[in-house]
């Protein structure tokens, strides 16, 4: 158990890893990743044997990630690259694409998560911004100049109505939270199948698009659309979408770390009574926690209306429940779900590489999603095995209780 | 808690049972019991006219595909109470439904290698269902009691895991998210009693699924209420430090409780598709739908109450199959997508109103010995 076991710069260089609390989660994070990599891969080779296939799992995981890149690497050939290969490619618009939802559903999460709420209900503030934003701009855009300036102006427009509903719908568990005690982990639940269900309702009864059969809203005008900006057009992706994102999760991280809101928002979550002689009101401070949540799990919807489908239908994914998993991995922190996101967004682009190319079930990163949520949520397992390979951590740090920041 | 310990007679333990089982259950079956003899009357008073269709929605057969409808949510509430009673929050009951679900069509098929499966094959295949939710409880057991990992965040991963592997397992089976079909679980029939008017068919006419899912929830409340095993699991949930000054081990009673709600739910996510389905759906949320959230909800209604637990997922069961028939009313226009939700908005109606449960004290804490 000794760790002079160890030459002194090397001991210091340990010590430095556990720590350290920050590094010590991206640590965990990593650990969790590998682990959940080799399970995963042992579920392959089973279950490639029962279907009678040979899947390789260092083949399939080799193919997951090149495929998420658009191939820059040539994996059947001697030529290490694969000629003629550009960063701007359609896969890569994928995973980019995929990225982006998910940082905003993750932050809406994380959010949720620092106030000490659990908010599995952005599936269902997503699913009704992007509705409503859909609506509104097939609704306005007649009205409004085409061209550059009805984009500049609509863009903003259809974000705003989605933050709006979204918000306005996390904001009800957090008033049902704040005012009648109601756990919100239920009432989120609830409100997701209830958000799900009354999209599908209004949208087949009243707005569906005649011309269609499918229970789909008519189309947003393309001057009204996030279209590919550098990406291709029909790629589904926006660079601008992106930096939006990147700019929210700055944000999001500055509101925190640096305002009165923020401080409020991370001392309820931490120390309830703290914040109330704080002068903090902590019904007041639920519901504004939740609404936030709530408007990036709406802005996450309405950019999926604008930018991927350029319209609403039915069977929106599961981008805000992947946002859970998101928050999970980045540790609720802001900054720390845009690697989060890029990881998931990875994994997702690549999951069509693996079904070409290998014949793989794309279902497979599901299985790796639940293995890596699975193996964060035993930060004590890898401390332990820490402590086992002679890594103790600094008295000080040990009493922390692994906490965050 | 009650204070008339002279008479213990069956009337005694009913009343003792009324004042104990908390508002919503004691709603939930005034409710039924007044819509049972109000129907009764209309259908005598007038037959033939549009309330009287309406009432006799509620016939022998809406009772018994509510029963069908409540197994898997009515077998992981009940498996949620152990786990919650003893100090551990299972959010991943929906998880184990799904991994038990997936499982016993599986075996089923694979035993039977594709041609029509024999009953007791259909039975390996349940117990098989029931053994794989139970191994996953472990593991989330030992997860948040060994390694003291945050439950609600292990319940999601448990509940992401079943979501992940049964989808995914199912292509590499059957090359789509979908099962093939498989037998299920014949009637069983009790000669004699089965002739009996209106509860026959229901109780001595049934699937044996169903059978065993009321035994289980009277032995549920049995063990909890009347059993050593079931104090241990109360104090292991209230106040830990008590039981272990007792002599009692704090871990190994969670391990118990953690493991019992992987067995229940196993036979809620096997019996759902050997005794009603017959297959595994894989799609969107998969077939559970949402089945393991709402038995969560439904032990917070029953106030960790088996009998109360039991009721309110009879409730939520008696809603879908109520919506189903609602639905086969030329009459009626209520949109079909639309009271598919009543359960749902019931749900957060009643939690406004009664708003805040009493979860034990200590669940969601890691307990340890010794420490203070």
């Amino acid at each position: 158990m000794s760790e002079s076991r160890y030459p002194k710069p090397v001991r210091r260089f340990l010590r430095f890893f556990v720590g350290n609390s920050i590094v010590e989660r991206i640590l965990i994070s990593i650990a969790a990743l590998i682990t959940a990599v080799i399970v995963s891969s042992l579920i392959v080779l089973v279950a490639g044997y029962l279907s009678g296939e040979a899947y390789n799992p260092l083949e399939i995981f080799a193919v997951l990630v090149n495929g998420a890149f658009g191939s820059p690497f040539d994996l059947d050939s001697a030529r290490l690259f694969t000629e003629g290969w550009s960063p701007i490619n359609f896969s890569m618009g994928t995973t980019l694409k995929e990225t982006t939802l998910l940082i905003f559903a993750g932050l809406a999460v994380a959010v949720a998560f620092r106030g000490d709420l659990f908010n599995i209900g952005v599936q269902g503030q997503l699913v009704l911004g992007g509705l409503a934003a859909a609506l509104a701009l097939v609704w306005v855009a007649p009205f409004v100049p085409g061209g550059l300036a009805g984009t500049l102006l609509l863009i903003p427009f259809g974000l705003l109505v989605g933050a709006i509903v979204g918000g306005l719908y996390g904001a009800i568990p957090g008033a049902l939270k704040a005012y009648t005690g109601a756990n919100e982990v239920i009432t989120t639940i609830m409100l997701n199948t209830i958000a799900t269900g009354t999209a599908f309702f209004l949208v087949s009864a009243y707005f569906a698009d005649p011309t269609l059969q499918s229970v789909k809203t008519r189309p947003i005008p393309d001057f009204a659309r996030l279209n590919g900006v550098v990406f291709p057009q029909g790629g589904q992706f926006s660079l601008v979408a992106l930096v939006l994102a990147l700019l929210a999760t700055v944000g999001v991280y500055y509101v925190l770390r640096y305002t009165s809101f923020g401080y409020d928002l991370r001392v309820s979550g931490k120390q309830a009574k703290a914040a109330l002689y704080g002068g903090a009101n902590a019904e007041k401070m639920v519901v504004s926690t939740m609404t936030l949540s709530g408007a990036l799990g709406g802005i996450a919807g309405a950019m999926w209306s604008m930018m991927v489908i350029g319209a609403w239908r039915q069977g929106v994914p599961s981008i805000g429940f992947d946002g859970i998993t998101v928050s999970v991995l980045a540790g609720n922190n802001p900054i720390g779900v845009i690697p989060a996101s890029l990881l998931f967004g990875v994994l997702k682009g690549g999951s069509n590489a693996i079904n070409f190319q290998l014949g793989v079930p794309p279902e497979l990163v599901a299985v790796l999603r639940g293995m890596i949520i699975l193996f964060i949520a035993m930060p004590e397992a890898f401390r332990m095995l820490g402590n086992w390979l002679g890594v103790k951590p600094e008295p000080a740090a040990a009493t922390g209780g692994g906490g965050d920041e | 808690m009650s204070s008339a310990p002279a008479d213990s007679g069956a009337l005694a333990s009913v009343r003792d049972w009324v004042a104990n089982v908390g508002r919503i259950p004691r709603l939930v079956f005034g409710a039924l019991f007044v819509s049972m003899i109000l129907g009764g009357t209309i259908n005598i008073l007038m037959p033939g006219t549009r309330p009287a269709t309406v009432a006799g929605i509620f016939n022998v057969s809406f009772v018994e595909s509510t029963l069908r409808i409540a197994v898997p949510i009515v077998f992981a509430g009940l498996g949620g109470i152990f786990a919650e009673k003893s100090g551990v929050i299972n959010i991943g009951l929906e998880g184990l439904l799904i991994i038990s679900a997936f499982t016993a069509v599986a075996v089923t098929h694979l035993v039977s290698g594709g041609s029509a499966a024999s009953q007791s094959t259909v039975w390996i295949g349940l117990f098989a269902g029931v053994l794989a939710s139970t191994f996953l409880a472990f593991v989330f057991a030992v997860l948040v009691i060994e390694f003291r990992a945050d439950q609600i965040i292990a319940g999601l991963a448990i509940w992401l895991v079943g979501l992940g592997l049964g989808p995914f397992l199912s292509i590499v089976i059957w090359g789509s998210v979908n099962s093939a079909s498989v037998a299920t679980l014949e009637t069983l029939t009790i000669p004699g009693l089965a002739e009996i008017p209106v509860l026959g068919p229901i109780l001595f006419d049934a699937s044996p699924i169903v059978v065993l899912m009321l035994v289980t929830i009277v032995l549920s409340w049995f063990v909890l209420n009347r059993t050593s095993f079931g104090r241990w699991i109360e104090a292991s949930g209230e106040n830990p430090s008590s039981l272990d000054t007792a002599g009692v081990n704090v871990h190994r009673v969670r391990y118990v409780g953690v493991v019992l709600s992987g067995v229940l739910s196993g036979f809620g996510g096997a019996g759902l598709v050997l005794g009603r389905t017959g297959r595994f759906i894989g799609s969107g949320q998969t077939m559970i739908g949402g089945d393991g959230f709402i038995a969560i909800t439904t032990y917070l209604f029953g106030n960790y109450n088996p009998i109360g637990t039991a009721g309110a997922g009879l409730l939520f069961a008696g809603l879908e199959a109520l919506q189903i028939r609602l639905q086969q009313i030329a009459f009626i226009p209520a949109p079909s997508t639309l009271i598919r939700l009543v359960p749902y908005v019931s749900v957060i109606i009643v939690l406004a109103f009664v708003g805040y449960t009493r979860i034990p004290s200590e669940a969601g804490e890691h307990y340890e010995s010794g420490e203070e």
